[in-house]
């Protein structure tokens, strides 16, 4: 009984050995390739269990999923301006044909890129030479990329490769032409604020002037109104007065020169000098009543 | 399974951990009895007695609990906001919600728990703090070929949790990249005053829009929730002329409200002096005219009586006019008519002098002699003499 079952679990151990070597699980995110003798023989590009046959067939996996190659310096370009342009973009591919792919690049994924890096290289130096920095920057962008994943993918099928996307990152000045951005926004801005600063005196300057307009203005319709009013007030004095004195003339011319007298003289610094003669003394020299006759 | 068990623990009262070994005979006694043994369980089982039986036995138990822990780790739990990915031999099956989940245990099926509730962030052009830049991400060209530093953060959660795992390697990496891309795809379309100041919600929404287009065509089961726009500012190097910029905007409008303030002043004074001169015409006018009636109104009164004697009143209104005025003023009664050609000594000066800064009126009276010249003259008459003067002036009245 113990040799039944010692030989029932060393052929258990076998059967472990031999079947686990004989099957193999493709994930979701791998396809493999499986190779006999290092002939392929079969590529499984779907996920699931498959069988093959133990130590003759032995199996790669590739990454089915979307990769990446992102450049890790950003590089020179020049544009139809001459002027240099560092760009850095990054490339999103994926495996499509897992047995071309082996053939040409080994399987070796930063080889595979390297490929695709010179393609790019050499279509970015073609797109951009013929293109200014701002078409680069902004006009043609789009365009250029989708420009660059056309060669691109022309490339990559012979490698088994599919570029998904050819994506411009940054398309930057270098160094010393940055610098002179800086010089020209900065005096850019200087010129801006000058602006603002005059124009800010110019329209203050204004405001005054036409607060100083109103104010004389103000005053003299001001006065004109004002004179006219004493005018009024005059005119119509001068019609009292006049229709009144018209009723005597000559009583109002003494009566007035009488007024005027008293107001000319009643202060005691004011000093008379006056002779005996005058009417108001005549009695002062003789008292007869009838000196008038 | 043995936790139900009423046995369990009780043999050895609470000395420790049931010895496996006894766990196990009991184990076999009751496995027996349920394969329908024969009494046995009773005593000869639970015994080493028989070499053959417990061994086999054993083996099918051990067996048995062990596609028993097989079974019980396919359990697992996918918690709320989280997904569970199941894959049979590689291949994605199902998906599964929250809750007590159970597969199929490894190897056969194994699955991947993915957090898709979770709000996830990327920095753009800083790291952990807007004041820590990475320049070489945020300095980015405008359209108008300026260069502008903005911060960038963006948040998204996964949508679709197996495109998140099948479809992209470094899916998080790429979101990095496509925001970089659609930032300054964004910002290489727009002015550099637009990305500054008006246009910074229009950006980020832009920009959010672009991302989410490549992200699903990269199947990345990413879902961009927001891009906010952290920072945008121009560069360190020019920081300064921008500032000024900024400055001169508020001195101009400095100068304006001054302007603004100075005429506000200015007008309504002007208003008031205006309002002042018309009043006081309007008084004038008023006092004129009152007076004149006045005057008018006591000459003709006057006039009436006057016309009734003429000549007494004439005379009358003469001598009190006179009397008046001598009384008021110092005077001076000479008779030249005597002393003929003689000239007079009067000594003015001296006058004056006791009385210095009063005008001095002469003048002989009205029917003058000829022989005496009639002058008058003023001096200056200074302030203070003519408010004495007015003072007087309110005496007399």
């Amino acid at each position: 009984m113990k040799s039944i079952s010692s030989v029932l679990t060393g052929l258990l151990l076998v059967i472990g050995i031999v079947g686990s070597s004989a099957i193999f699980i493709v994930d979701q995110r791998e396809q493999a390739l499986v190779f006999q003798l290092g002939e392929v023989v079969g590529v499984k590009t779907e996920p699931g269990l498959y069988l093959k046959i133990p130590f003759i067939q032995n199996v790669r996996f590739f990454d089915s999923r979307i990769l990446t190659m992102d450049s890790e310096e950003p590089e020179r370009f020049i544009t139809s301006e001459k002027k240099n342009v560092l760009v850095d973009l990054f490339v999103k591919w994926r495996i499509i044909d897992v047995k071309q792919y082996y053939v040409s690049v080994q399987g070796d994924e930063t080889l595979a890129q390297v490929r695709l890096a010179q393609t790019i290289n050499s279509s970015i130096r073609d797109e951009f030479g013929n293109r200014t920095v701002h078409d680069v920057v902004s006009g043609e962008r789009d365009e250029i990329m989708k420009i660059m994943r056309q060669k691109a993918n022309r490339d990559a099928e012979k490698i088994g490769v599919r570029v998904i996307d050819v994506r411009l990152k940054r398309v930057d000045l270098p160094q010393e032409v940055s610098e002179s951005v800086y010089r020209r926004m900065e005096a850019e801005r200087k010129r801006v604020a000058n602006e603002l600063r005059s124009t800010g005196a110019a329209e203050a300057e204004k405001i005054r002037a036409d607060a100083d307009r109103q104010h004389e203005v103000i005053l003299a319709e001001a006065y004109r109104d004002a004179q006219k009013v004493m005018g009024e007030g005059d005119a119509r004095a001068t019609a009292i007065y006049a229709e009144a004195f018209q009723k005597d003339e000559k009583f109002y011319e003494f009566y007035r020169s009488l007024d005027a007298y008293k107001k000319s003289f009643k202060s005691e610094k004011d000093i008379l000098v006056v002779e005996p003669n005058s009417e108001f003394f005549k009695y002062m020299k003789s008292s007869s009543l009838d000196q008038e006759k | 399974m043995g936790l139900n068990d009423p046995q369990w623990g009780k043999r050895r009262g609470n000395s420790g951990p049931p010895d496996l070994e006894e766990v196990l005979r009991d184990f076999n006694q009751k496995i027996s009895k349920f394969f329908g043994q024969k009494g046995g369980g009773g005593d000869g089982g639970s015994d080493g007695g028989n070499p053959e039986g417990p061994s086999a036995k054993g083996i099918v138990v051990i067996i048995f609990l062990l596609l028993i822990a097989w079974i019980g780790s396919g359990f697992y739990i996918v918690d709320e906001g989280h997904r569970g990915v199941v894959l049979r031999f590689g291949k994605h099956t199902e998906t599964t919600l929250p809750g007590l989940r159970w597969h199929i245990p490894s190897p056969i099926e194994s699955v991947e728990d993915v957090n898709i509730g979770k709000v996830r962030t990327v920095e753009i052009g800083y790291r952990n703090n807007v004041r820590s830049k990475v320049l070489k991400e945020s300095l980015i060209l405008t359209d108008d070929e300026n260069i502008v530093d903005i911060q960038f953060a963006v948040q998204y959660i996964l949508n679709s949790p197996d495109n998140f795992l099948f479809t992209n390697r470094n899916p998080e990496d790429t979101v990095l990249q496509v925001a970089e891309t659609a930032i300054r795809e964004v910002i290489g379309n727009s002015k550099m005053d637009f990305v500054l100041y008006e246009g910074r919600e229009e950006v980020a929404a832009k920009t959010t829009q672009l991302m989410q287009d490549i992200l699903d065509y990269y199947r990345t089961g990413i879902a961009i929730n927001r891009v906010t726009m952290q920072n945008a500012q121009p560069p360190e190097q020019v920081q300064a002329a921008f500032d000024d910029a900024v400055k001169a905007n508020q001195d101009r409008e400095r100068q304006v409200n001054e302007g603004e303030a100075y005429a506000n002043d200015v007008i309504p004074r002007a208003q008031g002096v205006a309002a002042r001169l018309l009043e006081e015409a309007s008084g004038y006018r008023q006092k004129v005219i009152a007076s004149a009636e006045g005057d008018a109104s006591r000459f003709e009164q006057v006039l009436v009586e006057y016309a009734k004697a003429p000549r007494v009143t004439r005379d009358r209104m003469y001598i009190d006019t006179v009397q008046q005025v001598l009384s008021n003023t110092s005077k001076i009664l000479i008779d030249q008519e005597k002393g003929g050609g003689n000239l007079l000594y009067l000594p003015l000066d001296k006058l004056i002098q006791s009385d210095p800064g009063s005008g001095i009126t002469r003048s002989s009276s009205g029917t003058a002699n000829q022989q005496n010249e009639t002058r008058s003259f003023s001096s200056d008459i200074g302030s203070r003499s003519r408010d004495s003067l007015r003072s007087r002036e309110r005496e007399v009245r």
